[in-house]
């Protein structure tokens, strides 16, 4: 059928959400590559800095953008009262543990503190989970066939990965200079160009499972057919940067700081772009299923609508 | 602690009463809760809905709160009239607006009383038969219609059920029936026509096992829901009946000998001449011949005619040539036989479109459904009987009968059901409403046993209208502004009134006096007629003074309407007969006999006052009171079954002043004694009786046949031909009289006579199951509901025809009919309709400013309607509803 | 304790909204929320289509995905089996809603009158969003509950009652004798889209 007359669209996740599961991935997946850099130490103290100061704040604008896409924000503490099935309520406890440690590296960091192996290594997994768990809350929706794909999460870890390391970039970037910044950079770029093929993979094997099913199949169609997502994420936000990171790479030598710094920085954004442009094309193309019964095919009716009435004349009061 | 607080009212009650959002007006049971009403159900007492109640009914709420009411009296201040002008509407008192509409009556009096036109809506239709009927007794004026209803569905539906059924339709026995063609009609799928219980019956139908076939243009909710769905040409269903009649009779051999004989005017010998019966030289009466005497015998005479199925009677002759007095006749079913001939499953096939194998195969199915020579044993008042069953049933009803071929289509359809026995018995089609009866035994009221005229045929004893449908009228010198007078087949017509020469017509028939004052109850004429421009130009604009009793301010309201009086809804009022006479309101069937009320659930609420209080108030102040309650007294003995006894009679000398509740109140103790008045029947809403099995299957327990021949049609046509001759009517309107005969025939509408290949699409109308005439659309309940349906709204095209005319799904676009008026709308593609045609839900397409929530949704469908004579039924004068159109995409610039 | 179930005879359904309607004026909810909705299937290529209507509501599923996602409790399953949200727990995340498949919940973030903004309120719209404030609210997930205070008043729910075609059968799917059990186990009744494995408890009777 005509996907014009689809009204199984849900419409209630949308950029609030989208913004709350890309932040929680940009945070997390910082803090992941800050954490695992702080090891190797030598060389990659300017993404480990950034990186650590990414990750307790984004957890938190996030966080808060889903607060103000709840119905009651109020009841917001009531979130995480049934871990045991609900994966809100887990990701509740896994974000609060992981911004706790975030925040706690953090300060360490800051002051030179002691056991920050520790709380790194408590600090990667808690990100790792929650990277999963953006996917995860998609997948666990038995509403939407869209999102019950067990790719959604992989895809949204790697986008994670792709965007916390574009944020470091954008940070190393922006508030470093001199000769550090270049190196970082150079480093930054080729694992830049190297994450974004892994999430153009991921995209496609998940577009690929998703066209196995007929519902699916249909958000998957109204995915591909969305400019925000083929222009938007998929040129914009994918094979922008990557061009834009083999150029960064490859002419780091001859270039100056300045023109660096730019191509750098405008890689970097665009492919967070892509990233938010991303969940939010994942959350609006979810679609209820299609009911099926007697041989028939039913849904909602999503038609062009009447017009809404307007206030018309009284007649005389 | 001291307190100050009043004490809290709580009350919360339910309070029965009669839905009054469609014609059928099921009983509910509403639900008020510290004054407010909060909820709606149906009422377990009332056999018309036992306990459900259609999305409508259940949506009322809104209708009596809806903010855009009209809560007060008002006038027009801008003199100017017609389509899109402002009213510039003025708040007034109830004083002045009284006192100026008694004052243009009063001046309408003096000039000619007949210049009162009053103009009704059939969704009120039991209010219609007091305040309506009462002042035109009362002011002497004999103009009247209710407009769309009649035009669009009544003319020929009515007219010939009644002739065949004493009914104001059919349906069939869904309880017994096992094989049911719907000719379009949703009867039993959402039609007003005793919505709730015949979908109960429907669906009790199904799911037992009972096959039903519909034809229909589009897969409507009657053909989702058949075993069969046969599209069919809009237009051809006279064709299609015809080819059944044809295939049972000349192809299958299929047909029920003993009720053609008895109960039929079959065996009437007809003489070659003239087509006139060959009548008894002593008697007048007509002749059937007695096989086993082998000689005439009047039709009466004890020896051929059986009343009941067990009664023994000679055979008479349904074929061959008899000699009487020197004249070689024949008897009428042999014609008859003949006749249809000509309706060859091939012909069939080449007009409706419908294979000639399946013409075949259908005709064969029913025939042989109809288990013809069957009988069953009912328990009737006099013990057990035995009837036929006849399991099987063809019914129709607007988009059948909305045709130039109107009147003899609905003959055409019913005549299956007549051809295998199938009437008023076990299984096969009833009367709807149940219109057969003996009334409450206490009182005998009210009494409707139909009778049979001198010439034996079927006499209702209850009508509706002043007039029976049978004997018919004999056309007069007309003195009603539509000539209605001369026209003893039509309810009303239109294509007179509408005409642009209408005033010139009034003078060339010697009417010597013109419309003058319209008094409106309820309807929406600029949209329920045809074409809006043509109504209110050559129609509306033609009166001095125009005043309405409205709901809603209303298309009609703001083009022309004088004053507006703040109407109350059916949830504020008393009305002392909902359910009779049986129209759409009462169920067929064994379920008891109900006769439901309505009452005011609230108080009226502002300023509004009900309808028929006013009209006795502003009788009164004409001084014509007693004649009101004269013509009060006349209408309830032919509509409600019986006189009013003296003691309850309203007093028609004006000497005693009755209250509307005093008029209830009076009917209803006449009706059923004393003690069951207006207060009785007020607790539960309804008063029921047992109904005698007698009367549900009432064919075989009357003695009156019905005809297949329609004899008399001969004679009204020469009348009728003869008298508009000597007027010039000719000069006028060139009218068919040739219509008037005695054997049916199918006749095409205009629109399969367009020639201009441009025009390639038949449209036509149906109605959505929540939206009842224009007033529905108002109610964001409803609308919103509508929307959630896939076509309510929209034009419903086939996607085939769509794509090779480059039209995508929701494409904004126009019909435009040959005329040159279009209408527009959004197409929803489908395979659910025949590729030729195009369905529009009526009556859609509001612009008035003052239901907002109505206004911009659907199309207006009414508009391509033309009401000139080419698109009239000469026999009925029913308007055609289907037109060609060519269909076009809209865009931005054309969108006015 | 009874187990509540339904079971919707889809060959008497023919598609007319009374049940869509009872609930609304039944439960007062507002515009866009169809706690009983009616959706309209098509198929097959002409002359050999047909239609069908599917009246759909919570099919207060044994195993309800809405109850398992929500995280702060506000779902319950009661004994008797019916589903319920516990206004003041919900916190309105509407997980629930991307859980259902039947696409049954609803939230509102703000109540809306049916008529156009900026007139006053009718006192039946006043009522409805009295009610609708009491029992459902703004910003929480609703859902339909089988009209439950008609159940502990002896009634039927609403979209029950009022159907004509007396499509719809309420009652116990524990009790083998019940009108329901019968139904279901003779005409050998389905639940929608059972792979997805909530173990509805409204049952369909196929359509012909």
């Amino acid at each position: 059928m005509d996907p014009k007359v689809n009204g199984q669209l849900q419409e209630d996740w949308n950029w609030l959400v989208a913004i709350y599961l890309f932040l929680g991935g940009v945070g997390a997946g910082a803090y992941t590559i800050a954490a695992i850099n702080s090891f190797i130490g030598e060389g990659a103290e300017l993404s480990t800095a950034v990186g650590l100061w990414i990750g307790f704040p984004a957890l938190l604008i996030g966080s808060l953008c889903l607060v103000a896409d709840l119905g009651s924000p109020t009841r917001a503490v009531l979130a995480g009262m049934k871990p045991k099935t609900s994966w809100i309520a887990r990701g509740f406890w896994i974000i609060s543990a992981f911004m706790i440690l975030a925040f706690g590296h953090l300060v360490l960091y800051l002051t030179d503190g002691p056991a920050q192996g520790v709380v790194a290594v408590a600090g990667i997994v808690f990100a790792v989970g929650t990277m999963a768990y953006t996917g995860i809350l998609l997948g666990a929706s038995k509403g939407i066939p869209f999102w019950r794909s067990g790719v959604v999460p992989v895809v949204f870890v790697v986008s994670a990965l792709v965007t916390g390391h574009f944020t470091i970039m954008l940070g190393v970037a922006l508030f470093t200079d001199g000769v550090a910044m270049m190196s970082s950079l150079r480093t930054m770029a080729l694992e830049a160009a190297v994450l974004v093929v892994l999430e153009v993979l991921a995209i496609l094997f998940f577009l690929q499972e998703a066209f196995k099913l007929p519902d699916p199949r249909e958000s998957a169609e109204r995915i591909l057919r969305k400019p925000s997502f083929i222009v938007g994420y998929f040129l914009l936000g994918l094979a922008a940067p990557f061009g834009l990171m083999l150029v960064l790479y490859r002419s780091m030598e001859q270039a100056g700081a300045g023109s660096i710094m730019a191509v750098a920085s405008i890689g970097a954004v665009l492919g967070l772009a892509g990233g938010l442009i991303l969940r939010q094309a994942v959350l609006v193309c979810g679609a209820l299923p299609t009911l099926n019964m007697g041989g028939f095919e039913f849904r909602r009716i999503a038609r062009p609508k009447e017009p809404k009435a307007g206030i018309g004349l009284l007649p005389p009061q | 602690m001291a307190t100050t607080a009043q004490p809290r009212i709580e009350e919360d009650t339910w309070i029965p009463t009669c839905c009054g959002q469609c014609y059928c007006m099921c009983g509910i049971k509403v639900r008020r809760q510290n004054g407010v009403i909060t909820e709606i159900a149906g009422n377990p007492d009332a056999p018309s809905g036992r306990g459900s109640i259609c999305v409508k009914g259940l949506a009322s709420p809104h209708l009596l709160y809806d903010p855009y009411r009209v809560n007060y009296p008002m006038k027009r201040t801008n003199p100017e009239k017609g389509l899109g002008v402002d009213p510039k509407w003025e708040r007034i008192s109830w004083d002045e607006a009284l006192e100026t509409i008694v004052e243009r009556l009063e001046e309408c009096r003096a000039r000619d009383p007949r210049g009162a036109y009053f103009q009704a809506t059939t969704t009120q239709a039991s209010e219609i038969r007091f305040g309506v009927i009462g002042f035109m007794k009362g002011f002497k004026t004999p103009n009247y219609w209710v407009s769309g209803g009649g035009l669009h569905c009544g003319n020929g539906a009515h007219f010939m059920n009644g002739i065949m059924h004493v009914s104001w339709s059919i349906i069939p026995d869904f309880a017994h029936c096992n094989y049911a063609l719907n000719f379009g009609c949703s009867k039993g799928h959402g039609a007003g026509h005793v919505a709730v219980q015949n979908a109960t019956q429907a669906a009790d139908a199904r799911f037992r096992g009972g096959k039903t076939v519909t034809f229909d243009p589009f897969l409507s909710a009657q053909a989702a829901k058949a075993h069969e769905w046969v599209p069919i040409k809009v237009g051809t269903d006279g064709a299609m009946a015809l080819g059944m009649v044809n295939s049972l009779l000349n192809e299958h051999g299929i047909y029920d000998a003993e009720y053609l004989m008895y109960k039929t005017n079959g065996p009437y010998l007809i003489r070659p001449s003239d087509g006139r019966y060959q009548r008894d030289k002593e008697t007048d009466k007509p002749l059937v011949w007695d096989l086993v005497d082998n000689c005439p015998k009047v039709h009466s005479d004890p020896s051929v005619t059986r009343v009941q199925y067990e009664d023994q009677a000679h055979e008479v002759a349904l074929t061959g040539t008899y000699t009487v007095d020197g004249v070689a006749c024949r008897p009428s079913f042999e014609l008859l036989k003949e006749h249809v001939k000509k309706y060859t499953p091939e012909y069939v096939e080449e007009v409706t479109g419908v294979p000639a194998a399946t013409v075949s195969r259908i005709s064969k199915e029913f025939g042989e459904a109809a288990e013809i020579g069957s009988t069953v044993t009912i328990e009737t008042s006099e013990g057990p009987k035995k009837i036929p069953s006849r399991p099987v049933a063809t019914h129709f009803f607007r988009g059948t009968q909305g045709h130039v071929n109107s009147g003899w289509t609905c003959l055409s359809v019913d005549m299956v059901n007549h051809m295998v026995g199938a009437a008023d018995t076990w299984g096969g089609a009833f009367g709807l409403g149940a219109a057969v009866g003996s009334g409450y035994e206490k009182t005998g009221k009210p009494y409707q046993i139909p009778y049979a005229c001198p010439d034996g045929l079927l006499v209702a004893k209850t009508w509706v209208y002043d007039h029976v449908p049978y004997p018919m009228r004999v056309p007069k010198a007309p003195t009603r502004l539509d000539l209605h007078d001369m026209f003893p087949t039509s309810i009303y017509n239109a294509f007179t009134i509408t005409n642009p020469r209408w005033f010139e017509m009034l003078d060339r028939f010697k009417i010597d006096y013109k419309p003058d004052v319209m008094i409106n109850f309820g309807s929406n004429s600029v949209m329920t007629m045809g074409n809006a421009e043509q109504v209110t130009e050559n129609f509306l604009k033609k009166f001095n003074f125009i005043f309405s009793f409205q709901l809603f301010v209303t298309e009609f309201e703001e083009a022309v309407a004088d004053i507006v009086l703040p109407d109350t809804c059916f949830l504020e009022r008393y009305t002392p007969a909902v359910s009779f006479p049986s129209t759409f309101s009462h169920p067929q069937g064994e379920d008891d006999w109900g006769w439901s009320i309505r009452q005011p659930v609230v108080e009226p609420l502002y300023e509004r006052r009900d309808f028929n209080e006013v009209m006795l108030d502003i009788s009164k102040r004409l001084g014509i009171l007693g004649d009101y309650y004269k013509g009060l007294n006349d209408s309830i003995g032919i509509r409600y079954g019986g006189e009013m006894d003296e003691k309850y009679k309203l007093v028609e000398d004006g000497s005693v002043e009755h209250s509307w509740e005093d008029v209830c109140d009076r009917m209803l103790k006449d009706r059923f004694g004393e003690e069951h008045g207006l207060e009785h029947v007020r607790q539960k809403g309804v008063f029921t009786w047992p109904k005698k099995k007698e009367d549900v299957y009432w064919k075989w327990f009357n003695a009156a046949r019905v005809p297949i021949y329609f004899e008399y049609f001969i004679d009204s046509g020469e009348q009728i031909s003869k008298l508009w001759d000597e007027f010039g009517g000719q000069d006028f309107f060139d009218i068919d009289w040739s219509r008037f005969k005695a054997l049916a025939d199918w006749y095409p509408c205009p629109s399969h006579c367009e020639t201009n290949p441009d025009y390639d699409m038949f449209a036509f109308y149906w109605r959505a199951v929540m939206h009842c005439n224009s007033m529905t659309q108002q109610n964001p309940y409803l609308d919103e509901c509508g929307q959630e349906d896939p076509y309510v709204y929209a034009v419903q095209i086939h996607k085939d025809t769509a794509t090779e005319k480059g039209i995508a799904d929701g494409d904004n676009v126009w019909l435009e009919n040959p005329e040159g008026h279009r209408v527009k709308g959004w197409v929803a593609l489908t395979d659910g309709i025949e590729p030729h045609h195009l369905a529009v839900a009526a009556v859609a397409g509001h612009w008035g400013n003052y239901m907002p929530v109505a206004k911009g949704k659907g199309t207006f469908f009414n508009d391509l309607v033309e009401m000139d004579l080419p698109h009239t039924d000469p026999l009925t004068f029913n308007q055609d509803i289907c037109c060609r159109v060519k269909i076009y995409k809209r865009n931005g610039q054309d969108e006015q | 304790m009874p187990r509540y179930g339904m079971c919707i005879d889809l060959k008497r359904c023919y598609g007319c909204y009374a049940c869509v309607m009872a609930c609304k004026v039944k439960n007062h909810t507002p515009p866009g929320v169809f706690w009983s909705r009616v959706l309209k299937g098509e198929r097959g290529t002409f002359p050999s289509t047909t239609r069908q209507a599917l009246p759909v509501l919570c099919m207060q599923c044994d195993e309800p995905s809405c109850l398992e996602v929500c995280p702060t409790g506000a779902t319950v399953k009661l004994d008797n089996g019916i589903v319920i949200v516990e206004k003041d727990k919900c916190m309105g995340c509407k997980y629930c809603m991307m859980a259902c498949p039947y696409g049954a919940r609803y939230t509102v973030e703000k109540w809306e009158s049916y008529f156009p903004e900026g007139l006053p309120l009718s006192p039946y719209e006043e009522f409805a969003k009295k009610a609708w404030e009491e029992k459902s609210g703004v910003g929480v997930a609703t859902k339909c509950d089988f009209c439950r205070d008609r159940l502990e008043n002896g009634g039927q729910p609403a979209c029950v009652e009022a159907c004509s075609a007396n499509a719809r059968t309420f009652g116990d799917l524990d009790d083998p004798d019940s009108e329901i059990s019968i139904l279901i186990k003779k005409y050998r009744g389905e639940v929608l889209n059972p792979e997805i494995g909530n173990k509805p408890k409204v049952y369909y009777l196929a359509p012909r």
